[in-house]
């Protein structure tokens, strides 16, 4: 099936794909976690989807999830980005919405050209037909899945109750600082959980509601009263949280100086006294700056649930700093719901209103909760409480008009020269807050200590200096008044009480929720583990024979959803990942998802393992660790049977087998090599595989050139092998130069060389004097002097016939010195290649003596 | 910002050859169930993360193979593992003997470490042949807890994880306890001297 009609089952009827495309995403976890992008259509408006696949080509609509759903609205953007790259991907894209935004690299290409031709035809649909465009259906799909890798990829701000989630449908994530650029950090798996919380809110929060009273005055200077009950306590029913400003509460110099004032803590008594009395009441937070001081109180009974409490001060008085005017502000979070209090005194003079925006955009800018991470502004907040003197006046009327008109309480008509109404409504300032109607008496200018308009020269028309606006959701305001009846100031105190909604938590079904998110992600953390499959885990190696490798493979599927990394790794103690007759190849590699590696185990039991399995030192057995980067290890057993031999017998045994090695018992050739048995027969003087050998090679090949020299066919040492270890009837087969090259095989295979280790040595510092040559031959075991001397022989023979054979005394007995003083094992590679040399011919003069000497008395001695 | 978890353990399962290690695991991991039996040819892992007294605990579960001829290498495993789960089958007594080999082999490999005993499989009464009341005398000999469990059914297996968990978190809470008095000691000790010091000097 084609993909887009797969996609077009997932999609509710009546939703077109117009364009679909796979990208790469450039954060998360996996290196290359794959994301299909499709653009839908409906009524010719449209959303980009991104979809997660199970599958890859997806087969079926149960292959795809729908990850995130965006509309492709004012908000949109797409950014194409060629410079940057670095990875396979050859085009960057940079998708952003309202709430979204994803970063992908992809293959540039037809498909893609096309796929973006038709986003941006949609993004200009957009904006030719927005008036008539309806999104409403997008919200019918449901996204609940975690998408980890963009989860990952979001910069979560840890802001527990975004504004900007518009719906609860739509997942969408806050982000606000730019975009990174492939390099940047992940946020952890903790902020994926805090995500994943916030988008599931509803599900363990309810709504309730709780009364927050909001109060402000400028007191101007003036020592506090005794009561402010009609001002606080206006309202039967005790407020739960009550927020109260003062502007101009010190006026003293010292006050804007050193910001130090007596009245702070005579206000604070004054209004700590008036709340009602039906609440009991606990301060939260205090914050003055100069003459502008916000108070919180909370119903003692909620204060457990005050978190997060800060405050913060602006100052854009003298020179746009000093505190004479500017803001100050308490935020918190309360219940699950994140509210922020600010009490503002704006700049004064009645045609000063560009000056009032201003300090507003200022206080917006400047008011910054740092202990935060990002550090949150008024704006990060559910809901917004914003009073104070905000010094907008009435102008376009005069003074006495608006003495006239609101005398006769028709406020409206007033407040239409209202700046700040004007303002507000032109989207200068305030924009997304909300103001109450105004149905009280202009709350300046009066005389001090009367209900009377000022009476000063200046006769200023009186304006609504003091206000209260809101901004967030679910927030009624009960009552917005003046209180006239304190009249201490030149303004009246406003206050406003709201009915706000707060989400409250519901601790069981967060506790669930919270454990069900976790659990997801420990699932897809698990599911992101390296998995393989290996075909076998047991692989058998059938008759394994003597210097013939046998090959079997193995296959490795990377059946998970990342790379793999796999690597034969070392067990327990051992210094190798394998023993030294197997060869893994490759024995680490790295395998795509979906993709297979062949690995080809090769057993070879050559001359240096061969006495091994022969003695019972080792066996064709062994295990081996499989180890994936990052994840499990896979055991792999290797076993399999050896076909005994006579290479990798040592002499002694040999010459006490006079029927072919094949008609002896495993265990008696066991017990032989370990001197555990006792033969009754005479041994042969020498092993009669190396009598074989040289015989034939004393009779077709004394005049062979070369001999010794020149390697043979392996195919003829299998032959010779076989008809040594079978003993059949017929001829030894092969040419001389492979039976040459069997009988040295056949010497180096032993446990023990001829001079055996012990004499290395000794043997090496005689080289010089043949008495001490002689000496050292005398001593060797009664069988491997035989083979000794009788090689010996041999090859005195041999270079009887130099004319014919072209042989070198020097060489012969370069390669016979190699055969009858082998090195230790182990003791090569710590040689330097000048020692070598020199060993080299300190073996060669070795053999060069009994080359060239006659050995009679050597011979006499010995029982052939 | 919070931090990914407040505690990382290492536990690890061990038990004869079929006795539902990787059942346990993946009950406990993912929730799921097999009845296809499969063989754990090597050492898996699973994480998951938990919650104990509002803490995070983020556990690296391991399950090894059973068999016997991987004994040695498995024993490679138990370095820098805080919780052993030793696990028998109820209805394989010949499992239920081998425990002691198992408690041995933790005793051999690791210095201090955490152990449950787990007799899985009890789902099927009237194939039960490790009694209950046999397999806790033996528990409380050894000093361990028994737990009854049946991935099949999911009976017991959070809670065996769940005990585990807190058994290793109260071990490591202690050992600290005891180190922060030790270091106490220390520094009572250090001023004390350094006073002496100065009156000497008076």
């Amino acid at each position: 099936m084609e993909l887009s009609a797969i996609m077009k089952d997932k999609l509710n009827a009546g939703d077109n794909v117009v364009a679909l495309h796979e990208g790469v995403l450039l954060q998360g976890w996996s290196p290359k976690a794959h994301r299909l992008l499709a653009l839908v259509e409906r009524n010719l408006s449209f959303g980009l989807f991104v979809f997660t696949t199970s599958r890859n080509p997806p087969q079926a609509f149960t292959d795809l999830t729908i990850n995130f759903v965006v509309p492709i609205d004012s908000d949109f953007k797409c950014d194409i980005d060629s410079l940057s790259a670095e990875s396979n991907s050859d085009i960057y894209i940079n998708l952003s919405a309202r709430n979204f935004k994803l970063f992908m690299g992809m293959d540039s290409g037809h498909e893609t050209n096309h796929f973006f031709n038709e986003l941006s035809r949609s993004m200009d649909l957009y904006l030719k037909n927005q008036q008539t465009l309806d999104f409403q259906w997008l919200k019918k799909y449901n996204i609940n899945d975690i998408d980890l890798e963009l989860g990952l990829m979001m910069n979560i701000n840890g802001d527990n109750t975004s504004n900007n989630i518009i719906t609860a449908n739509m997942a969408v994530a806050e982000n606000d600082i730019s975009f990174p650029t492939g390099t940047q950090t992940l946020s952890s798996r903790e902020s994926v959980i805090q995500r994943q919380m916030i988008l599931s809110e509803e599900q363990y929060t309810n709504a309730q509601n709780f009364r927050i009273y909001i109060g402000t005055w400028n007191v101007n200077g003036q020592p506090t009263l005794s009561s402010l009950n009609d001002w606080l306590t206006c309202d039967s029913e005790p407020p739960d949280i009550y927020a109260i400003g003062f502007q101009e509460l010190d006026l003293s110099k010292e006050a804007f100086l050193f910001n130090d004032s007596p009245r702070e803590e005579e206000w604070l008594q004054a209004v700590t006294k008036s709340l009602n009395s039906k609440g009991n009441y606990k301060k939260v937070s205090l914050v003055r700056l100069v003459g502008m001081m916000l108070i919180v109180f909370v119903k003692n009974k909620h204060m457990d649930h005050v978190k997060n409490v800060a405050t913060d001060t602006v100052g854009t008085g003298i020179m746009g700093k000093l505190g004479n005017k500017g803001g100050v502000a308490v935020r918190m979070d309360f219940h699950n719901t994140s509210l922020c209090f600010v009490n503002t005194h704006l700049a004064a003079h009645v045609e000063e209103y560009e000056r009032r925006n201003q300090d507003y955009q200022n206080i917006c800018s400047r008011m910054v909760f740092s202990n935060f991470i990002p550090p949150k502004t008024v704006k990060d907040h559910n809901q917004v409480y914003w009073f104070g003197d905000l010094n907008y006046r009435i102008t376009e009327m005069d003074a006495i008009s608006v003495k006239d008109l609101v005398r006769k309480n028709n406020f409206k008509n007033v407040l239409e020269a209202d700046q700040l109404k004007q303002q507000h409504r032109a989207g200068n300032v305030f924009k997304g807050y909300k103001e109450g109607s105004i149905n009280f008496l202009p709350t300046y200018k009066y005389d001090p200590g009367t209900n009377d308009w000022d009476s000063s020269e200046k006769n200023r028309a009186p304006a609504w200096c003091d206000r209260i606006l809101w901004r967030g959701n679910s927030i009624k305001q009960l009552a917005y008044r003046s209180h006239p009846n304190l009249l201490i100031s030149d303004h009246k105190p406003v206050s406003a009480l709201f009915e706000s909604e707060v989400r409250v938590v519901d601790l069981t079904k967060y506790r669930k929720i919270h454990e069900h998110i976790m659990k997801k992600l420990d699932k897809a953390e698990n599911e992101y583990l390296p998995q393989v499959m290996v075909d076998n885990t047991e692989i058998i190696f059938h008759n394994v024979k003597f210097m013939e490798p046998q090959l079997k493979e193995l296959t490795v599927a990377n059946t998970g959803q990342v790379p793999v990394q796999f690597e034969f790794i070392k067990k327990l103690d051992d210094s190798t990942y394998c023993k030294e007759w197997l060869r893994i190849e490759p024995f680490m590699s790295f395998i795509d998802p979906g993709e297979k590696c062949d690995i080809t185990l090769e057993v070879l039991i050559d001359k240096k393992s061969a006495y091994k399995m022969i003695s019972g030192q080792d066996k064709l057995y062994d295990i081996l660790v499989l180890h994936l980067d990052g994840g499990k290890d896979i055991f792999i057993t290797v076993t399999g049977n050896y076909e005994r031999s006579c290479f990798g017998c040592s002499l002694e045994t040999l010459c006490y087998l006079k029927v072919p090695i094949k008609n002896i018992p495993f265990g008696k050739l066991m017990e032989l090599e370990n001197n555990k048995s006792n033969m009754t027969s005479d041994p042969y003087p020498v092993p009669k595989e190396v009598w074989y050998l040289v015989d034939h090679l004393y009779r077709h090949g004394l005049k062979q050139e070369h001999l010794f020299e020149h390697s043979g066919l392996r195919s003829e040492f299998v032959q010779i092998r076989n008809w040594l270890d079978n003993g059949t009837p017929d001829a030894l087969p092969g040419s001389v130069h492979s039976v040459a090259e069997a009988l040295l095989i056949l010497l180096d295979s032993t446990s023990e060389p001829i001079i055996p280790y012990n004499l290395h040595a000794t043997c090496l510092s005689a080289v010089s004097y043949y008495s001490q040559c002689k000496q050292i031959i005398s001593q060797l075991p009664e069988r491997s002097k035989n083979v000794f001397l009788y090689l010996c022989a041999f090859l005195q023979e041999l270079l009887n016939h130099v004319n014919d054979n072209k042989l070198d005394v020097k060489t012969i007995a370069s390669v016979f010195g190699e055969i009858f003083i082998r090195d230790p094992p182990r003791s090569r590679s710590d040689k330097s290649g000048h020692t070598r040399t020199s060993m080299s011919r300190k073996k060669t003069n070795f053999v060069y003596h009994f080359l060239v000497n006659d050995q009679s008395d050597l011979i006499i001695n010995t029982s052939f | 910002m919070a931090k990914e978890y407040d505690h990382l353990f290492k536990l690890l399962i061990i038990g004869d050859s079929g006795v539902g290690k990787s059942s346990l695991l993946v009950r406990f991991a993912d929730n799921t169930f097999s009845g296809s039996y499969i063989t754990t040819i090597g050492v898996d892992f699973k994480i998951r993360t938990v919650i104990v007294d509002g803490e995070k605990v983020k556990l690296q579960i391991w399950d090894t193979a059973g068999q016997e001829r991987f004994r040695t290498i498995t024993s490679t495993y138990y370095r820098g593992t805080h919780g052993v789960i030793v696990v028998y089958d109820v209805s394989n007594g010949d499992s239920f003997a081998n425990v002691k080999r198992w408690l041995h082999e933790i005793d051999q490999n690791c210095e201090v470490v955490n152990r449950i005993l787990v007799g899985n499989k009890n789902d099927a009464p009237d194939r039960k042949v490790v009694l209950t009341e046999d397999a806790q005398r033996f528990a409380d000999q050894m000093g361990i807890q028994l737990y009854e469990t049946s991935a099949k059914d999911n009976i017991n297996v959070e809670q065996m994880f769940m005990s585990i968990t807190k058994q290793v978190l109260r071990n490591k809470k202690e050992t600290k306890e005891r180190q922060a008095h030790q270091n106490n000691d220390v520094v009572n000790l250090r001023k004390g001297h350094s006073k002496g010091a100065k009156r000497k000097c008076c």
